[in-house]
């Protein structure tokens, strides 16, 4: 079991907030080529330290903040992947997100941090290096993640410092909120904030002096300059680079017919031309913001002028945060868009999720199940700006009936609501969907009800795309540069940069088996807790309604559509026909040590 | 018809049509600049002509900051081989998440750090060549001392996380890697933040004294007015 000669540190930090104790955990170079790291290296640590219905919420539940080979070295734009059991859906759930914490944890010469026990009371973390403060938190608990983040930097006196940290919703324990990475951009879809909260953990600092080792400087850093070029020379990113991921609002609006709206009644509409990329560029944005060494820099910050929400910062909008709450809560106007994403990062909520639970809501009063009387007289319609607004801070704060109603999430809410609106309640596995209707795009059915975490769109739409972003997830790199992850440069363009790095041989091949191995693992905790291929399905809204206008009028998801995409995967991946792996498959991929659960999930 | 096409291939040829604009107006261009979309300012035309002249001063346009740090990635590799931010002589600090300022070295033409070493001679200088500041690490006092640091009026000179000795900013021989990088970041709809000229002009004798808080201050009321206090709400 030898130590990683490149591209790792060998470590990971362990963190044991009950005792206010750290430690460090070593990780062989066999391990990490098993797994990579991020989403891969979590899966296998949360495999092997929960057993089959653990609660998420309890004390020992982890949450791993993991980095992957290429964090910290001159690699275009890497990202971070955030693994834990979700107390939203009861599955493993990973979240990526980009910014520059990932690399300070690498630079600070970890490989990941590993968070278990429950602090009594509010406490934060910062990591210099090898050294490990916890910090009283009492004075910054309670306070939106704005405020937070400026008293945590100023706490740590290092303005140097990367900080992640959670809002109100994750004090709460919204079981949707988010982990907010440097004011603006959200590992969400996990339910890490409320595990974070629960622990009473409001932030991590991080900041690294190191440099990350490397076998063959030279080679690999050759390597990545390569890469580098591919992503800075792809004209199909330009628009990215310009408008970010919004202009995709107009897109799916004229063009795939899959705009998310009004909580998936439609995919058209017109008033999309006031809340997408060509106003924000005119109206609103002033600043292009961008992950470690990245040219595409799709983040864009502006302000609004004029009107009601003058002076409004915000971060966005992006495709999901502008779908999720922009047309799909059936908004007109672009300041109340931007008030409504603006209130979700500063509670420290998933958008997506939020905006899920708005649009149900919403159906839900349209369709006289609900009424403003069952909701704290919030007159919650379609259209309504200032009600969302105030319904995302109501849910944060589980404030009144309504927000602890909302704050359960579409499914509960559903069950408990009953009349009928299981009909419009949309979610996979227990999870709001993502802002692209998988009607008028079929690829997003497989990335909803196949992909690991269910709801999520960054999971693939067919067998092999699902194994890419295994390995996009695992090795913590952005799916945007250059599109080369998607590509025929995959997987050498990878391979190139990981060989010379980390002292590897590895092939094609193993590439694609590795991609294999973490997808497969992760299905194996989700069969434990119960996942067989009736859960791999979607809402039956996409499978009975069909689209009623747009580009794709009169599309649906069909039950064919289903099968086929359940076949094709559990074919590709070698699961048997009720979705758990074979014995035979773990056995090649080196798995042997899930094969109990999995034959007794068989005879269960 | 075929005519046509090879018209439109031509025409869609960006690659030739832009280095063909450069050829033609570099001559003439000398120090004109030209607006972007978001209101920046982009780096003298001539940078592209050859020779390359030695550049001797830093400049900035904070506006279009991205906050990628590719010049820190860049600084580092050139000076310690690796990546490694910390040990990169300009460095970007983020403000409330809004704004990114680069902070450079504006090469003083009377170089208060210098002034400021109690060494005789400092263990400071000056490349008359370059405008380059070289540091001699085996007289420095390091950790010891660090007056250089306090006297740097644009709070530049951070120090090397292993030796303690300040990090200088050299000019990479005349030609920056930090511009460099920062070039190919740069590519439309954004013009590069950094780059770098023959001459001073004064403007770094007067840059130098906004500190990079400052900076953010102005920033956030010059981008995001009518909110100028950067506050969300």
């Amino acid at each position: 079991m030898a130590a990683p000669k490149g591209g790792y540190f060998g470590r990971i930090l362990v963190i044991d907030l009950t005792n206010r104790k750290t430690s460090e955990r070593k990780v062989s170079d066999d391990d990490f080529r098993k797994y990579i790291g991020g989403c891969g290296m979590g899966a296998y640590l949360l495999y092997s330290a929960l057993k089959k219905g653990h609660d998420p919420l309890a004390e020992d539940s982890p949450v791993f903040i993991g980095t992957g080979p290429l964090n910290g070295t001159s690699c275009v734009s890497t990202r971070m992947s955030v693994v834990n059991k979700s107390p939203h859906t009861g599955l493993l759930s990973h979240a990526e997100v980009g910014g520059h914490f990932a690399n300070e944890i690498k630079w600070a010469g970890w490989d990941g941090i590993y968070i278990t026990g429950r602090s009594r009371k509010p406490v934060m973390l910062f990591i210099k290096d090898s050294e490990v403060k916890f910090i009283d938190a009492r004075d910054i608990w309670g306070k939106d993640t704005e405020e937070s983040e400026e008293l945590v930097l100023r706490e740590v006196g290092d303005p140097d410092a990367k900080v992640a940290l959670i809002g109100p919703a994750g004090e709460n324990e919204v079981s949707f909120a988010a982990l907010i990475v440097e004011r603006s951009r959200a590992a969400a879809r996990t339910g890490t904030g409320a595990l974070m909260g629960n622990k009473k953990l409001k932030a991590v600092a991080v900041r690294g002096t190191r440099a990350v080792p490397t076998v063959d400087v030279k080679k690999a850093y050759r390597a990545m300059e390569d890469a580098k070029k591919l992503a800075v020379e792809r004209e199909g990113w330009q628009g990215i680079k310009r408008y970010g991921t919004a202009n995709l609002l107009e897109m799916k609006h004229y063009g795939s017919g899959s705009l998310i709206t009004k909580n998936f009644q439609t995919t058209w509409w017109p008033a999309i031309d006031n809340l997408g990329a060509e106003e924000a560029a005119r109206t609103f944005w002033k600043k292009h913001t961008a992950c470690s060494n990245c040219p595409v820099h799709c983040m864009k910050t502006g302000v609004i002028r004029g009107g009601k929400y003058d002076g409004l910062i915000a971060e966005g909008p992006e495709y999901e945060t502008g779908g999720l709450l922009g047309s799909n809560l059936g908004l007109t106007e672009f300041g109340g868009m931007m008030a409504c994403i603006e209130m979700a990062d500063a509670m420290g909520l998933d958008a997506i999720s939020a905006g899920g639970v708005l649009g149900f809501t919403m159906e839900c009063v349209q369709r006289g199940v609900l009424s403003a009387k069952d909701l704290d007289g919030v007159d919650l319609k379609f259209g309504n700006a200032d009600a969302a607004v105030e319904m995302l801070r109501k849910i944060a704060y589980k404030d009144g009936k309504a927000g602890k109603l909302l704050a359960r999430g579409v499914k509960r809410m559903s069950e408990e609501i009953g009349k009928g609106s299981e009909a419009w309640a949309v979610h996979t596995k227990g999870k709001e969907i993502a802002a692209h209707d998988p009607r008028g795009d079929k690829g997003r059915g497989p990335s909803y009800a196949m992909g690991t975490c269910g709801g999520d769109h960054h999971e693939g739409g067919d067998p092999k795309t699902l194994a890419r972003w295994a390995m996009i997830n695992s090795l913590t790199i952005c799916s945007f540069v250059g599109g080369y992850p998607w590509g025929k440069e995959t997987p050498k363009v990878f391979i190139d940069m990981l060989n010379p790095l980390c002292g590897w041989n590895m092939s094609d091949d193993e590439y694609w088996t590795t991609a294999k191995r973490i997808i497969t693992l992760e299905r194996c905790f989700q069969v434990r807790e119960g996942v067989r291929r009736k859960q791999d399905i979607l809402p039956k809204r996409f499978t009975t309604e069909k689209l009623p206008e747009g580009p794709k009028k009169g599309a649906v998801y069909t039950e064919e559509d289903t099968r086929k995409m359940q076949d094709s995967v559990y074919a590709y991946f070698g699961w048997d026909d009720d979705g758990i792996p074979t014995d035979a498959t773990l056995t090649s991929l080196g798995l042997d040590f899930a094969m109990a659960d999995m034959q007794a999930a068989r005879k269960a | 018809m075929k005519k046509d096409d090879e018209n439109v291939g031509k025409a869609l040829d960006k690659e030739t049509t832009r280095r063909g604009f450069l050829k033609g107006a570099g001559a003439a261009a000398g120090f004109v600049v030209a607006t972007t979309a978001i209101g920046g300012i982009r780096p003298p035309l001539a940078q592209a002509q050859q020779p390359k002249p030695v550049m001797k001063y830093l400049f900035v346009e904070r506006q279009n900051c991205t906050g990628c740090r590719a010049c820190e990635y860049a600084c580092s590799m050139a000076h310690e081989g690796v990546v490694r931010p910390a040990a990169s002589r300009i460095h970007v600090r983020k403000y409330k998440g809004i704004v990114d300022v680069p902070v450079i070295c504006h090469h003083c033409d009377d170089a208060p750090c210098i002034a400021a070493c109690p060494l005789d001679p400092p263990a400071i200088r000056k490349d008359p060549e370059t405008n380059g500041i070289i540091l001699d690490s085996e007289t420095c006092l390091g950790s010891n001392c660090l007056r250089c640091q306090e006297a740097c009026p644009a709070q530049f000179i951070r120090v090397h996380p292993d030796t303690g000795t300040p990090l200088m900013c050299d000019m990479c021989g005349g030609d920056p890697e930090c511009v460099k990088a920062c070039a190919q970041q740069a590519t439309d709809p954004l013009a590069p933040c950094l780059w770098a000229g023959a001459g001073g002009a004064g403007v770094n004798m007067s840059f130098r004294k906004v500190t990079p808080d400052q900076a953010a201050k102005d920033l956030i009321n010059q981008m995001y007015y009518p909110n100028t206090d950067g506050k969300r709400r």
